[in-house]
């Protein structure tokens, strides 16, 4: 691993104290337990099959070409896109633009460790699976030689990260006015036995990445981002282990969780054209208004001047 | 890989011949390459393999030290993958060239082995909450010519089941420290138990089909490929007699990705993993025989090493 | 369903030779001498020092009245005029393109040495130079004639004749150049309804026979694919 030399490092071997609380070494069953109350109910009060609510919002950050902001109750995703430069360090002409994704944790967005600053292994891996999303959806032959940097920053972890950063880098691409094909949306399920948590926390996730070695039952988390108008698949990853059966209806309950959030990402991009129209009508007529005014002074200085 | 050059026309013949389910080296849309496999060629590991398909060569080797465990999981050992794309096999890996590609392969084996369905973790453990087995699984990609995955799970499978772990004689707690005593004797080992192992199997997309062990040039023609993990079938690797008595396992999913700028339609996805579950399991079968047979060589003390040597 | 695989174990390996009963010429490695007499003269592959005559690489000696040469086993294709070659197409340049034909150099196509549509007697315009890349693009496999060799050893082909030019749909096959001959023809079409090019550079192209109809009835598949990829 390299060490981040530009900043002050703390103590390596120092660890959260929360791995000698009592909440850290529950054993399987107990965890497991505590997802669902007696009513099949989830910790924050969902039902099994009810996605968490959405809060997005573009233009966060005004020096980016396009931004946004998405926040599935406590993940919290900021997503910037810059405008298309020429790819740094290359010889070789490349028909298609090339897209740079990199997804960075905040240190204190994990609940139980903190992160580093250095890239680690599971960035480096959501950083690839975004691109992978991304790349079929974006019309990559208008950019020849260009490369669109795309940056998420995860302030805030509490589950289905992945698919909260493709969801702000689609949106965020839109507000940029990246030529793209279709709207991407993307979401993620967990799976312990027979169970589908949709929308998965990070405690749940946490429970459906490891089972019991000796049970045989389906368990994992999946996670899909969709073309709802093309129908199309633009990436698809699975840890666990699941059988086939369960992966096709996985892939049917995300086809329909992911076309449930494009008339939310349309309303969105239509409210932003909207509001530009209305802040520019609204220039306008100030400006008009500007006008009228000095045309009233000008007139006033005129029968001044002549009648002086 | 990138290049790799070939004319528009090339490329829609090869297209056509996977319609047509008959590929440029006479080959079915889910035929495999003759492979060529060799365990215990490092001598300094604890366990290695080398796997040559077709033009694909793979080393493995694995290494094993002690480590404490993770004090949520305190029964389990670990597991470390880590690839290295040499610059022998194309000039392209030189430098940082190969990281990204090495990392995603990687990536996808940490994936794959991280289900308990996998790989049982649990063997690698010598006193619960204090010490364990690290195994550090070292895989070199000597030249690529295709399908590097598919090779490099085969390699990683092969080596772990050549793995030879020393038998802890005792453990003795002196004060806060543990005190481990192992076996002098170096035969005095125990065997993996990786029968239910993953292999990933590549699908390419080749037009509106899916073909397995893409060569080179039929992965310059598509635009979109998916990696399938599954796991193994304990049965394939114990002798016919043994094999009767054992219960029947259902061969789970434990990976799955994608690949490339593409993207394809749900149906494509579903007949693709089905695909993929069928040539896992020729793939595991043919592995597990391969395998017993080496062993079978290994304890009559039969074997040569041939090594790199041809 | 199920696909075929085979795993072969390293000891079972069979090491083929061809060479078995017959016997085998001598080699000669790299600094080894050949002759110490002073009435032959120095080919390729072959060096003198000290009054003797070594090679310089390993391989078989040829002997051509008093010339000596050592044929390597592997090596690159050195071209001759009249050769016919098979290569691809590396970079469009103004008014010619670089091919690829696994000799030392890359080999040069100028726009004045093909058949532009349209015959024989006509200038090449400024238009020309502009669809080069309609007419040859990076990638695409051409099969020409050697015309002419520079003095750095690099070849200049030519395509001026209908049997050369752009080859469409079928596969290219790569083998040491000191395997083939020069013969008088170099394009065969089997009785099985294959047609073969086998270039001097070690490259041999197989393709249908009817190939032209064949393009005629993809061409919209063709044009799909390209379509795609731009």
């Amino acid at each position: 691993m390299p060490l981040d030399y530009r900043r002050f490092n703390g103590p390596e071997d120092s660890v959260s104290y929360k791995i000698y609380t009592k909440d850290y070494i529950k054993p399987y069953e107990e965890r497991y337990n505590e997802l669902l109350d007696e009513n099949g109910l989830r910790k924050d009060g969902r039902a099994l099959n009810e996605a968490r609510s959405m809060f997005a919002r573009t233009d966060m950050v005004s020096q980016a070409k396009g931004s946004s902001y998405v926040e599935f109750k406590k993940t919290k995703v900021v997503c910037s896109v810059f405008d298309p430069r020429e790819i740094p360090h290359q010889n070789e002409f490349s028909q298609l633009g090339q897209i740079f994704c990199e997804v960075k944790f905040a240190p204190f967005s994990c609940p139980r460790k903190r992160r580093p600053h250095a890239p680690d292994n599971e960035e480096r891996a959501l950083s690839v699976a975004l691109r992978q999303a991304l790349e079929p959806t974006v019309c990559r032959h208008l950019f020849p030689n260009y490369q669109i940097d795309v940056f998420i920053y995860i302030l805030e972890h509490d589950g289905s990260c992945l698919a909260a950063a493709i969801n702000a880098a689609g949106l965020a691409l839109a507000d940029a006015a990246v030529p793209m094909y279709d709207i991407i949306t993307s979401c993620s399920l967990a799976v312990i036995g027979d169970k589908v948590f949709v929308d998965p926390t990070e405690a749940e996730e946490h429970v459906a990445k490891t089972s019991l070695e000796d049970s045989n039952i389906n368990h994992g988390i999946v996670t899909m981002s969709f073309l709802s108008e093309l129908k199309q698949i633009s990436d698809f990853t699975q840890v666990g282990s699941m059988d086939v059966e369960c992966i096709t209806k996985a892939m049917e309950v995300l086809e329909v969780e992911c076309e449930k959030l494009v008339p939310n990402f349309q309303r969105i991009m239509v409210m932003n054209v909207i509001h530009n129209f209305e802040q520019r009508k609204r220039l306008d007529d100030e400006a008009k208004e500007r006008e009228e005014a000095l045309n009233k002074k000008m007139e006033e200085w005129k029968q001044l001047m002549s009648a002086g | 890989m990138a290049g790799l050059l070939l004319s528009s026309t090339e490329k829609v013949f090869i297209i056509h011949g996977v319609q047509d389910d008959y590929r440029s080296d006479g080959r079915s849309n889910i035929d495999y390459r003759p492979m060529e496999l060799e365990t215990d060629v490092v001598s300094h590991a604890s366990g290695s393999s080398r796997l040559r398909l077709a033009n694909t060569d793979i080393l493995v080797g694995v290494k094993t030290e002690i480590d404490v465990p993770k004090p949520d999981k305190p029964g389990l050992g670990k597991l470390e993958f880590f690839v290295d794309c040499s610059a022998n096999a194309t000039p392209e890996f030189e430098g940082r060239g190969g990281e990204q590609l090495a990392n995603s392969i990687s990536n996808m084996l940490e994936r794959a082995y991280h289900s308990p369905h996998a790989f049982n973790l649990k063997q690698l453990c010598i006193l619960e909450g204090k010490q364990c087995w690290k195994l550090y699984i070292d895989i070199l990609i000597l030249e690529c010519g295709g399908n590097l995955c598919d090779a490099v799970s085969l390699g990683v499978k092969a080596a772990l089941f050549n793995t030879r772990i020393p038998f802890v004689k005792a453990v003795l707690m002196d004060g806060g420290n543990v005190d481990l005593q192992l076996s002098d004797d170096p035969y005095d080992c125990k065997y993996l138990d990786v029968a239910s192992g993953p292999l990933l199997v590549t699908l390419c997309k080749i037009g509106d089909k899916c073909v397995v062990d893409p060569s080179a040039e039929e992965e310059s023609c598509s635009v979109v490929s998916l990696v399938v993990g599954i796991t193994g079938n304990p049965k394939f690797y114990v002798t016919a007699e043994e094999a009767k008595n054992m219960p029947d396992v259902e061969l789970k999913c434990s990976m799955i990705g994608m690949n490339g700028p593409g993207s394809v339609a749900p149906k494509t996805f579903k007949d693709a993993i089905n695909q993929g579950m069928v040539a896992a399991k020729c793939l595991d079968k043919a592995l597990g025989q391969a395998l017993l047979r080496e062993r079978q060589e290994n304890t009559s003390f039969k074997k040569h090493s041939y090594g790199f040597l041809k | 369903m199920s696909g075929h695989v085979s795993i072969r174990l390293a000891s079972e390996r069979v090491n083929h030779c061809v060479a078995s009963n017959n016997e085998l010429p001598q080699f000669y490695t790299p600094g080894e001498v050949i002759t110490g007499t002073q009435d032959f003269m120095r080919g390729h592959g072959t060096y003198v020092e000290d009054d003797s005559l070594k090679a310089s690489v390993a391989g078989v000696m040829q002997k051509v009245n008093k010339l000596i040469c050592i044929r390597p086993l592997k090596s690159r294709y050195v071209g001759e005029i009249g050769d016919v070659v098979v290569g691809r197409v590396l970079e469009v340049q103004q008014k010619r393109w670089k091919v690829e034909t696994n000799s030392r150099l890359d080999s040069i196509l100028q726009l004045s040495s093909v058949n532009l549509p349209g015959g024989e007697l006509r200038r090449r315009s400024a238009e020309d130079e502009q669809m080069m890349r309609k007419h040859l693009q990076e990638g695409d496999l051409i099969s020409a004639e050697v015309q002419s060799v520079f003095s750095d050893g690099s070849l200049s082909l030519h395509t001026r004749s209908l049997k050369y030019g752009k080859l469409s749909q079928g596969v290219l096959i790569k083998v040491f150049p000191s395997l083939i001959k020069r013969r008088k023809n170099h394009f065969h079409n089997l009785a099985c309804g294959v047609s073969v090019i086998i270039g001097n550079n070690g490259y041999i192209w197989i393709s249908p026979q009817k190939q032209d109809i064949m393009v005629d009835d993809n061409r919209e598949d063709i044009q799909n694919y390209e379509m795609q990829n731009a």
